[in-house]
């Protein structure tokens, strides 16, 4: 056990006097006990992630990501000799269950937090994890101001949406030679986010925005937004929001014979699309971080993956993976399991060998070399189309790498 | 001009499928005084029974059209026996409580059922096989996809169906008679829980192929699909006159042509704004909704 600090005395202290007050208060003491050092169990890292709605696919593979994560390091001998424990929590997409996800995550001790999916419901938890010194390391959240604001405890794996939109629109600009062009969002942060950025960027580049407007997700019928978007003669629609409307965005402007190029965002890079869409999915292009299947280095993750969920790796698994393995690899370094310590040992980290590329963070806590690539569906799978080069202005054949 | 025929053409798809749900709202309401709440949950269900039955069937491409009738048979018929199922274990046994009682159980049973299939599908999207995909009727300017006649088609049939049910039948004169009043149907006779059950049966089945057509006209299903449609087709069920057939029927196309004109001419954001205006400003203004009294025709 190592030496107690002046708060876990503080903490203790209260453990004592809830005990003596009675014990209604106890799991009130219980909740405050989170994040000390010492201890002999599991070192609890949390995985918040919407496990229901209409995202819960994709917070599922989140999880199971992070499982299989867990699994490696324990199997390895632990961290410090101890296990990881994943604690779970269901953030269903949202900002109020993105705050009480959080809560809960923190009453059950979780000494760092390794997950989220929609920046939506990481803008409520950043704080709430931010005042107990806990580090929350992202791996799918992508909306620039969440590490903006983070004050240096906010961290990600993934790359930020103004990247991904200045690839987009160098990509509609360039390689697509689209003069007009339409954005859709569906009005949460992560889309509106990522449809502003690409509009930026896009008249930036010398493109004309003749449409950018939301669409209301779960309404299944899309036919009379295309419509409008058709009548402003766009040379390409980019799609920022979610997979679920993607696949029928793609579906019903097939049915409706528009003939304007349809592409997304890294959340429309899930397998349900191309089931949804069928035949109307050929060519779809999206922009996202390089998929699991395009990283050399993700070849046993995938493996390990499909072993355990008899079912490919989500779009975010590789970045939840990789999440999971730094925040182990930073509990290890800082010896110990208090919030600012391990904060710190995160930001030392250079080039740590992550399955999605070497991992180094910024003073913001983003990656310092997030990429983003354009992927195109053939033959019924998203595969890799075109990237940029390293100097950043011209387009190379992205499978090559 | 096209735009608005475009508009037109999508609406009175998704008004085919309104009206369908809508009618179940229509009928339970009009014989146990009940809105079921979980009445869009039993179209979320005919739609996942009509995709294990085009799934178990092997429908692919194409326009296996035994293969969609058999789906929406097999759903219809699954969607019949779950309502009927719910009417007897949740409904039936309060039929003598305050209303209030009633109302919280169709809330629960709403809840059980989108968790249930939530569990049981790992909350996963579905895809429906794409048997509807094949041959526009119309294309150009405007496109209409055979897809969507057939479906039209379906349910103008069940909904001729139900009105030869309703007017010409035993047990559908039976049902008016127990709409209009309880205690004196029974008086007459009538074994008014056996009828309560056939009624579900009977607005449950058409929820089910509503689903099952759904699936095929989206492909898309999921849990939680029911439950906003089944807000929109009570919407529908009110402004039509809850009770009033006819009214109903007609109530849900008009729902699904706001619903297509107001995400193409304002903003697909506002959609449910304007629906649900819609329903606060019927129930303020002609709570008997706007196709005339709920008197005799309600079943």
């Amino acid at each position: 056990m190592t030496p107690l600090t002046p708060r876990d005395r503080g903490r203790r202290f209260r453990m004592l006097t809830a005990a003596g007050a009675g014990l209604l208060l106890v799991p009130l003491a219980a909740a405050c006990g989170s994040g000390g050092s010492g201890g002999s169990g599991a070192i609890k890292i949390g995985v918040p992630a919407p496990l229901s709605g209409d995202s819960a696919s994709a917070g599922q593979d989140i999880l199971a990501a992070a499982k299989v994560a867990a699994d490696e390091i324990n199997k390895a001998g632990g961290v410090d000799g101890r296990k990881i424990q994943i604690v779970e929590a269901d953030d269903q997409c949202s900002a109020q269950q993105g705050a009480q996800a959080a809560q809960k995550l923190l009453n059950s001790g979780v000494v760092a937090v390794a997950g989220g999916y929609c920046s939506g419901a990481a803008v409520p938890a950043i704080p709430i994890y931010g005042r107990r010194g806990v580090p929350f390391v992202m791996d799918a959240s992508t909306n620039p101001s969440l590490t903006d604001s983070g004050k240096g405890k906010v961290f990600r794996t993934c790359g930020r949406d103004d990247n991904q939109g200045l690839v987009a629109a160098r990509f509609m600009t360039g390689p697509l030679g689209a003069k007009r062009i339409a954005l859709l969002h569906d009005n949460t942060t992560y889309a509106k986010g990522l449809a502003d950025a690409a509009a930026n960027s896009a008249r930036q580049a010398g493109g004309q925005v003749v449409y950018e407007n939301a669409l209301q997700p779960g309404q299944s019928d899309y036919g009379p937004v295309l419509t409008k978007i058709a009548s402003t003669r766009p040379d390409v629609l980019y799609f920022t929001g979610y997979f679920a409307e993607a696949g029928l965005l793609m579906k019903q402007r097939k049915q409706l014979g528009l003939r304007f190029t349809l592409m997304g965002g890294d959340a429309t890079t899930d397998s349900t699309v191309l089931k949804t869409a069928g035949a109307a999915a050929g060519g779809y292009i999206a922009t996202t971080a390089p998929l699991a299947k395009d990283l050399p280095a993700a070849a046993a993750f995938v493996s390990a993956y499909k072993a355990a969920n008899h079912a490919d790796p989500g779009p975010f698994s590789v970045y939840e993976y990789d999440a999971v393995k730094v925040v182990a690899k930073a509990i290890d370094d800082a010896g110990s399991t208090r919030g600012a310590a391990i904060t710190e040992a995160l930001h030392k980290i250079k080039g740590f060998p992550g399955i999605t590329g070497p991992i180094t963070f910024d003073a913001k806590g983003d990656r310092t070399d997030p990429l983003y690539i354009t992927v195109q569906v053939q033959g019924g799978a998203f595969t890799a189309y075109k990237k940029l080069d390293e100097s950043g202005a011209t387009w190379v054949d992205a499978k090559t790498s | 001009m096209s735009e608005f025929v475009q508009y037109l053409v999508n609406g009175l798809t998704i008004g085919a499928f309104l009206a369908l749900i809508a009618l179940g709202y229509s009928m339970i309401y009009g014989v146990v005084r009940l809105i079921n709440f979980a009445h869009g949950d039993v179209f979320m269900i005919g739609a996942f029974a009509g995709f294990g039955t085009l799934t178990a069937l092997g429908a692919t491409g194409g326009m296996a059209l035994p293969a969609i009738l058999a789906a929406v048979v097999v759903g219809a018929l699954t969607t019949g026996v779950v309502g009927t199922g719910i009417a007897r274990a949740a409904y039936v046994p309060l039929l003598s409580s305050p209303r209030l009682a009633l109302l919280i159980a169709a809330i629960g049973v709403s809840l059980a059922l989108e968790e249930g299939v939530k569990v049981l599908t790992d909350a996963r999207f579905k895809s429906y096989p794409h048997a509807l995909d094949g041959g526009r009727i119309l294309s150009g300017a405007v496109h209409v996809t055979w897809g969507q006649l057939v479906l039209v088609v379906l349910s103008v049939a069940l909904m001729a169906a139900l009105w030869l049910f309703v007017t010409r039948t035993v047990t559908g004169t039976a049902m008016r008679a127990l709409a209009m009043d309880r205690d004196a149907a029974r008086l007459q006779g009538i074994n008014v829980e056996r009828l309560i059950l056939t009624t579900f049966f009977i607005g449950s089945l058409l929820a089910g192929a509503a689903g099952v057509m759904y699936g095929l006209y989206y492909v898309q299903i999921s849990f939680g699909m029911g439950f906003l449609i089944g807000l929109r087709a009570f919407t529908a069920a009110v402004l039509g006159g809850i009770g009033n057939l006819p009214g109903t029927m007609a109530a849900g196309v008009c729902i699904g042509l706001v619903q297509s004109f107001s995400a193409g001419y304002v903003s697909s954001r506002w959609t449910d704004v304007i629906i649900f205006g819609l329903l606060i400003a019927v129930l303020a203004l002609r709570p008997t909704g706007l196709f005339g009294e709920r008197v005799v025709e309600r079943a």
